[in-house]
């Protein structure tokens, strides 16, 4: 897959495994396994991005007397989830349109 | 590997990072580790989840920018003493040629990892001009009434045609690869500044 194309996936996939309830690294990579292999390092660079961009906030709370990074997602972040929906369904209508031209050769 | 062995190495082999950065992936890769052993896991297993601790340095390094690395570099070293100073200005034309050779050493190998993509697309270019000379001649041949010349020249431009497009695909093929080894090569450079000693 293009990489560009992919970098933009990646992270509008960790948005929405965060979208309804705040998580930690460890169960995004899990929600997201799945659908996608994602390695640490790569999550944290997403992660790290996001967070740059505000699209992410980012807490430590105790947990088993360590500390946990929960992340929570912004308003950029949900308008960039819902940016995505809207330019996807651009893509389906040319893919759409793409196959017909497909089916009608054969 | 136990955990703390895992992050100890880590570490030593990111030193030259900025600590704070440096800090947080730590902590990050720690939690991870401690996330799975909660699920059930062995320390050790964990930590094999995480990968090879080279591929997670490399993977590091090829996200940090040059600039952050080099910086980092010199800001470790900042008070310098007076006999530091003298010794720097006087040493200049030697550390500073030596400088200028390790740099254009960099620079020499990018264009070594280049010039085979370069010669080809060269190639290519010229095939493709051939062509168009071969094209045209047959043509101006033909309408001096020398048609069997005329169609020679021709035929030679579509084989010179079929042989650039060959070139084409190869060169593309080639930058790729070219594309490939400098990223590599980057990566190399960059723990060249990192890490302790074993970088």
């Amino acid at each position: 897959m293009d990489i560009q194309l992919k970098r933009g996936l990646l992270d509008v996939c960790v948005l929405a495994a965060i979208k309804n309830e705040d998580s930690y690294g460890y169960k995004i990579i899990k929600d997201m396994k799945p659908y996608l292999e994602l390695s640490e390092s790569t999550l944290y660079t997403i992660l790290k991005r996001l967070e740059t961009a505000d699209m992410l906030k980012v807490r430590s709370v105790e947990h088993n007397g360590r500390l946990r990074k929960y992340y929570h997602i912004t308003s950029a972040g949900l308008k960039r989830i819902n940016d995505f929906r809207e330019e996807w369904k651009e893509m389906v209508s040319i893919y759409q349109f793409v196959s017909r031209e497909d089916d009608s050769n054969e | 590997m136990s955990k703390q062995e895992f992050l100890n190495q880590l570490e030593r082999r990111l030193a030259g990072l900025p600590a704070e950065d440096i800090d947080e992936r730590l902590n990050f890769y720690s939690e991870m580790i401690d996330d799975r052993m909660e699920e059930g896991l062995s320390e050790e297993e964990a930590v094999n989840e995480i990968g090879p601790i080279d591929t997670v340095v490399s993977q590091i390094l090829s996200e940090t920018p040059f600039p952050i690395i080099v910086r980092e570099k010199i800001r470790s070293k900042r008070s310098f003493e007076t006999w530091e100073i003298v010794l720097l200005v006087l040493g200049f034309p030697l550390w500073f040629s030596l400088l200028v050779a390790a740099a254009s050493l960099v620079f020499s190998v990018f264009v070594v990892i280049w010039s085979l993509a370069f010669s080809m697309w060269a190639v290519t270019f010229s095939f493709a001009i051939s062509v168009i000379v071969a094209v045209l001649g047959g043509i101006v041949e033909i309408f001096r009434f020398e048609g069997w010349r005329g169609v020679a020249y021709i035929s030679i431009g579509f084989i010179m045609a079929g042989f650039s497009i060959l070139m084409f695909i190869a060169s593309i093929y080639m930058s790729k690869a070219a594309i490939l080894l400098s990223k590599k090569f980057w990566i190399k450079i960059k723990s060249f500044f990192v890490g302790g000693e074993n970088a």
